[in-house]
């Protein structure tokens, strides 16, 4: 096969795989849900809701039917983007999820851009000069960020620059018809979420260079006399980065479970903050529906890691990696 | 005199203590001609070859030595004392072709990285132009394709190829070729030695051919230093030595070569290869006298006391050994 070949049959699998993952992890989803002990309408109505209305959220879920329809129901829905009506707010669960996901989607990716613009000069610096003062003082600051909880990281930025000294906006995503007052109440919340990562990603960034340094093909540009700063910050990033980018997909489900925290902290709709009031109001088809989100986030994004490590590495692509 | 290296020691601080990796090793390499560095695993052979330029590993430590190259001096007791000679008056090509290209770079950036160096203000199209023709100079098909390619597209061979090209590209004084054939198969050592010889002929540069194999040196080399130990202990003309070892070390490597024509024993067990019995001594503690005492077949009782001067051997200026044997008696 030709190069090209090569990367249209590697993406091709990849895509299929992603197929596989999503419908296995709804089908997941939806067996957990059900097989929650207790009776479903009791926990979400309380115990002195009457009879009638029991009978009418059950008929309303489609719980009265058998496991099998109710599962081809769940799926052939799920799989045109119909997620059924809230019982709650009678507003198709879709329209709800899809109300705040660009707020959380702006989050993530804004507190991942922040992680990897200062985590990667960080790592870079440290990993010049191992051992030196500088490498120890950026270790410490790393190890300190990546060890303060979020929630923690959160307060004190919302205390300090929030109520403190009134740099920034209070709480909210902002206003949606202005852009520039809707960057400003991203800041606190990307950086409250992304002060852990910038930590993960310098520590990792340099342990990946420092193995990458003492590779031979380092010697052989060194020996014809290639500068260290083009061999650290070039030749020997490119190759760095691929562990970097393989966790980064990893650490993307944990960056949409801190999202919870800062969302509600800082009182951001999002899809955080609608699974908490989800949950809190045992509102369980609009948590699946947002799970389902969720993996399919997670798992698109895994597919472009794992396309943005096959542009790093051609190995990869060729199946050799 | 194009290349010159003059009592060069190098010591390893390890956590047993300092190992003396050379001791006082002088070389003397004209333009145009192919110097053999020869002896076995951990003689300090390619110690010689990091030490030249620059590239030792943090725990070496260059205690003294001289290298002039072209005219200029330089204290390799210095770190980086040679550091801007690398990649303009001096080039390498390493030992394992499938290690020493970076994996995530097409062979026509790695060139012309290569050529940033020697031409700064270049344009993109020329470096380009000119890496395409060093890879067809060495003989690699289809060279155009090549630069696209990335290293584990191509085979041992071709890499090492790639590398001859970054030499060229380099237009070295002196050319380091450290084990250039070891890694690759016995059909490949011929074209590759012979790209090596066509670069020289090229450039009209210095090589240091860095070998295990005295059939390598016999064959391609014009001169020829042996290493024991850390100290050099016989050089010459090729002729020269070969006619005529001075030290019984050097005639000892020469009758651990296996002739191609020599008679076999149907019986494989009965087919004896000679052998160096013993060990290289320790080098944390370098014995007195002779370093080669130990394991020498014709030493007698100054051997163990008294550490040997560079005796001429026969009546060729160039050619001498470090034996008390050879003393004018």
């Amino acid at each position: 096969m030709t190069r090209p070949q090569r990367t249209a049959a590697f993406i091709a699998s990849r895509l299929a795989s992603v197929v596989l993952t999503i419908a296995g992890a709804t089908l997941l989803l939806f067996l957990m849900v059900r097989l929650v002990p207790g009776d479903f309408t009791s926990v979400m109505l309380g115990p002195r809701a009457t009879p009638e209305l029991r009978a009418q959220i059950t008929h309303d879920m489609g719980l009265d039917r058998s496991m099998i329809e109710q599962l081809w129901l769940f799926a052939s829905r799920a799989a045109t983007g119909n997620f059924g009506e809230d019982v709650v707010s009678h507003r198709p669960i879709l329209d709800i999820v899809l109300d705040v996901i660009p707020n959380t989607l702006a989050l993530a990716f804004s507190a991942l851009a922040l992680a990897l613009v200062a985590g990667i000069p960080i790592g870079v610096i440290a990993a010049l000069k191992p051992g030196s003062w500088l490498d120890s003082g950026l270790a410490l600051l790393s190890i300190s960020f990546i060890t303060t909880p979020t929630l923690v990281v959160s307060v004190i930025l919302f205390l300090v620059f929030a109520i403190g000294l009134h740099w920034l906006p209070v709480a909210g995503a902002g206003d949606p018809g202005d852009i520039m007052d809707r960057l400003q109440h991203l800041i606190l919340p990307s950086v409250a979420l992304a002060l852990g990562w910038v930590g993960y990603i310098s520590r990792l960034v340099r342990a990946a260079l420092l193995d990458t340094l003492a590779e031979l093909h380092v010697r052989t540009l060194r020996a014809y006399g290639v500068s260290e700063y083009r061999i650290v910050g070039l030749y020997a990033l490119k190759l760095a980065l691929v562990p970097v980018v393989s966790i980064l997909g990893i650490g993307l489900g944990d960056l949409i479970g801190s999202s919870v925290v800062v969302e509600i902290i800082f009182a951001r709709s999002g899809i955080g903050s609608l699974i908490f009031n989800s949950i809190a109001q045992r509102n369980y088809p609009v948590v699946q529906a947002c799970v389902v989100f969720i993996v399919a986030f997670y798992i698109v994004a895994n597919l472009v890691v794992d396309m943005i490590n096959a542009l790093l590495d051609p190995r990869i692509a060729a199946g050799r990696g | 005199m194009a290349i010159s290296l003059r009592n060069l020691s190098v010591d390893y601080s390890l956590s047993q203590g300092t190992a003396h990796a050379l001791r006082g090793v002088s070389l003397d390499i004209q333009k145009g001609e192919l110097l053999g560095l020869v002896g076995e695993s951990g003689s300090g052979k390619s110690t010689v070859a990091f030490a030249l330029m620059g590239l030792l590993a943090n725990n070496a430590k260059v205690t003294s030595g001289t290298a002039t190259i072209d005219g200029k001096s330089f204290d390799l007791t210095k770190r980086n004392a040679t550091a801007a000679l690398r990649g303009r008056g001096m080039a390498m090509i390493f030992q394992d072709p499938m290690l020493s290209l970076n994996p995530v770079f097409t062979i026509g950036t790695q060139l012309c990285e290569v050529l940033r160096r020697r031409a700064p203000n270049g344009d993109r199209k020329t470096r380009v132009a000119m890496a395409e023709d060093a890879l067809d100079k060495v003989k690699l098909s289809n060279p155009r394709r090549r630069m696209n390619q990335y290293p584990h597209e191509l085979s041992g061979g071709m890499r090492q190829r790639v590398v001859i090209a970054m030499a060229l590209l380099s237009e070295p004084a002196l050319l380091i070729a450290d084990e250039p054939t070891t890694a690759l198969d016995v059909t490949v050592e011929a074209q590759i030695m012979r790209e090596i010889i066509s670069l020289r002929d090229r450039i009209g540069c210095a090589v240091l051919l860095i070998t295990h194999s005295l059939g390598l040196v016999t064959e391609y080399c014009d001169k020829l230093s042996v290493l024991y130990a850390g100290e050099r202990l016989e050089s010459g003309t090729v002729r020269e030595v070969q006619r005529q070892p001075g030290h019984p070390y050097t005639r000892m490597l020469f009758d651990c070569e296996v002739p191609i024509d020599r008679e076999r024993h149907a019986d494989a067990s009965e087919n004896r290869f000679t052998v160096i019995s013993g060990d290289l001594p320790d080098p944390r503690r370098r014995p007195p006298g002779c370093i080669f005492n130990g394991r020498c077949d014709v030493s007698f009782d100054e051997c163990a006391t008294i550490n040997p001067d560079d005796y001429p051997v026969g009546n060729d200026a160039g050619h001498s050994a470090r034996c008390l044997r050879l003393r004018a008696s």
